[in-house]
């Protein structure tokens, strides 16, 4: 059977501290920190990571085919804005301007 | 229950309206077939090219050159590292791994390029593979960057965004080269001449009649390829030859030419079955490269022991 | 500038960590393609082309200092002008990069995690140093040595407590690396001049400083310079060997750039 040197991890990593976590490949290695400190040079070693995490690939749940059916869904036009369009009328008709998404978060966004 | 016609058919239908096959998804066997053989040979290609142009790493004329030669082998041998985990993954659920990769290397059942079973015995060399050995293999990767099979195209992403360094790296040792002295434009003129047939033959034959098989058209219909070996050449010949020609060097083939009816460069064919003895191992330096890559792995075995022991997995935190 | 003999001392010293760092990564760089894991060929040869590149740095320093062409320093110094340790200097085992190569991955592992420290201490207490330029090129090459020091720690750590093969293996490279590092810290006949200079501590308090550190792990040993004094110019032949391979290009055409 396949050998204890050879487990997968998965590679992720934040490019500066405020992006968001990002996957990048996967490397194998026989333990966490030897993942770790192969990581860094496999993937980062022109672009700058500001973070990196590595995941044994066991401890991640991933999906098989029939699961992704399972993520599948319809339209649900109500749970977006482009459910309600005809506000915009609407205030128009009491003089009124829509309020838009950057006005409804107070600028408070990004 | 779904019938495995059915099965078949969702699958052609997600790979003729552009959807990605990822490394979980339901796949039949000779789809997964042809990507192991595709991808082991391409990323043990890397492996085995790393070694040629290593021979030039220390030997490099400036400190400057040897930081971008170095960086230039290490690129390969990632890219190696990009192509087997893909393949790797694509292997698992028939229980085989990395070692079998290996193994199969060495007992000659996986093959690797040509262009990596020659010699290189100038630095006129590394610079003519970095610059045309490179360029070839940038053609046929980015062909495939539009790949069927997901995780392949994220490496080939990957790897292709490297090449562009690994050309302009070649481009400045072959240009060094071509604007210096007598011996350095005879150095460079004496690489084009020995790597000619090889990069002729990096792409393959044009058709299964020059080597009684081929796996063009089912790489094709699996959406793993979009163009032909031919086309790939030809475009090779459009992107290079006017390059040499422009620096004052020759090409070492009287009949090559464009011919402007056809649009198509009419060139001297290698020798064929040349290539299948190279590829099948028995090229100037199949044997040599073999022997160091096989050094390394068993000179090293008892490292991969020492960490692969189930004691050591569990202590380290 | 200062006086002459600031500027004897100061040069004496850049050679020191020039030549030290352009010998490991050539010696790294010979391994290229040929390490345990592939992951591990790309970690490496990122340390190796560091090493080359903080090489670089200071061989610059010396080109400003009148010392000659960066290249020419390289390529075209003769061994008795090399001032590196011999540790560095020694092959990483029987055969050539290029045929029936016998590499010991202990041995290297070893070297490079007992030379990383070294390096460290020795760059620590150059911070300290008079000499501006050379303090900014420390400064910028200390950013680098954390991943290096982690990388072969991490190593030397997990093949020292694992098999009873890999800790044989281990404790013969440690006996090997100890006969030479003495070598490492020995600053050669002008040392204790450097000292007076402020341009570095003493051998002895870095030696400590270097031994308190890795006490960590309980290990007692001696340093020594066995095989030579390379801070004196008093090389083995594997020297010799390496720059004839390294400047073989660059000295086949005299008059050539390249």
């Amino acid at each position: 059977m396949s050998s204890p040197f050879y487990e997968v991890y998965e590679v992720f990593s934040k490019k500066t501290d405020t992006s968001a976590l990002q996957h990048q490949f996967s490397l194998l290695a026989p333990n966490e920190e030897l993942a770790f400190v192969m990581a860094k040079e496999n993937f980062f070693r022109r672009e700058q990571a500001a973070d990196i995490w590595v995941v044994k690939r066991d401890h991640i749940k991933r999906m098989n085919s029939e699961e992704k059916e399972a993520v599948k869904h319809l339209e649900k036009s109500y749970r977006e804005t482009k459910g309600y369009g005809y506000l915009k009328k609407k205030w128009r008709q009491y003089e009124q301007e829509q309020l838009t998404a950057k006005d409804i978060m107070g600028g408070g966004e990004g | 229950m779904i019938t495995s016609n059915e099965r078949m058919d969702h699958f052609m239908n997600r790979i003729n309206s552009g959807e990605k096959i990822e490394a979980d998804d339901w796949m039949p066997d000779d789809y997964r077939e042809a990507l192991i053989r595709l991808i082991s040979m391409h990323g043990i290609s890397e492996i085995m090219g790393a070694l040629p142009e290593k021979e030039w790493v220390p030997k490099a004329p400036s400190i400057y050159r040897k930081l971008a030669i170095m960086a230039k082998v290490q690129d390969e041998m990632g890219h190696g590292q990009l192509l087997l985990r893909v393949a790797e993954d694509l292997m698992e659920p028939l229980g085989r791994n990395r070692d079998d990769i290996m193994k199969d290397l060495f007992s000659g059942k996986l093959k690797f390029h040509n262009v990596f079973h020659m010699k290189a015995p100038t630095w006129g060399d590394a610079g003519v593979i970095a610059w045309l050995v490179d360029g070839a293999a940038i053609i046929s990767q980015t062909m495939m960057l539009g790949t069927s099979y997901g995780p392949y195209g994220r490496a080939l992403k990957r790897i292709c965004a490297e090449e562009v360094f690994h050309a302009q790296h070649g481009e400045s040792i072959i240009m060094a080269l071509a604007e210096g002295t007598k011996e350095q434009r005879t150095l460079l003129q004496d690489s084009i001449n020995r790597w000619w047939t090889s990069l002729l033959m990096f792409f393959g034959p044009k058709t299964n009649v020059e080597t009684g098989h081929s796996h063009q058209d089912k790489n094709m219909r699996y959406k793993l390829r979009t163009k032909t070996n031919e086309q790939l050449r030809q475009e090779f010949l459009t992107k290079y030859v006017p390059r040499v020609w422009a620096l004052g060097l020759t090409i070492p083939d009287p009949t090559l030419k464009f011919d402007e009816e056809t649009s198509e460069w009419q060139y001297q064919q290698p020798d064929w079955e040349e290539f299948k003895k190279i590829v099948t191992g028995h090229g100037p330096k199949s044997k040599e490269r073999l022997a160091l890559r096989m050094r390394s792995y068993e000179m090293n075995s008892w490292v991969r022991e020492a960490l692969g022991t189930s004691k050591v997995s569990n202590i380290a935190r | 500038m200062e006086s002459l003999e600031y500027r004897e001392c100061l040069i004496e010293l850049i050679y020191q960590l020039a030549d030290d760092d352009f010998l490991l990564a050539y010696r790294g760089s010979e391994w290229l393609g040929l390490a345990p894991h592939i992951e591990e060929d790309v970690a490496f040869a990122s340390i190796s082309q560091d090493l080359m590149g903080h090489a670089a740095l200071y061989y610059g320093l010396l080109e400003e200092l009148g010392e000659g062409k960066i290249d020419h320093l390289t390529h075209n110094r003769s061994p008795d002008y090399f001032r590196n340790a011999i540790l560095v200097e020694l092959p990483n085992g029987t055969g050539t990069y290029l045929e029936n190569p016998s590499y010991d991955w202990a041995f290297t592992v070893v070297r490079n995690y007992f030379y990383t420290l070294a390096k460290k201490v020795r760059l620590d207490s150059i911070k300290k140093s008079s000499y501006e330029p050379l303090q900014h090129i420390v400064q910028k090459i200390s950013i680098e040595m954390s991943y290096h020091m982690m990388h072969w720690e991490v190593w030397f750590k997990q093949l020292i407590s694992s098999t009873a093969e890999a800790k044989s293996r281990m404790e013969e490279a440690m006996s090997i690396v100890f006969a030479e590092l003495g070598g490492v810290f020995s600053y050669g006949r002008i040392g204790d001049r450097m000292e007076r200079l402020s341009l570095i501590e003493s051998e002895e308090v870095l030696k400590e400083r270097w031994m308190v550190y890795l006490n960590k792990e309980n290990i007692q040993y001696s340093m020594k310079m066995k095989q030579g004094d390379g801070r004196n110019g008093i090389h083995t032949p594997h020297l010799a060997e390496a720059l004839a391979t390294l400047s073989e290009v660059y000295q086949s055409v005299a008059t050539a750039e390249w």
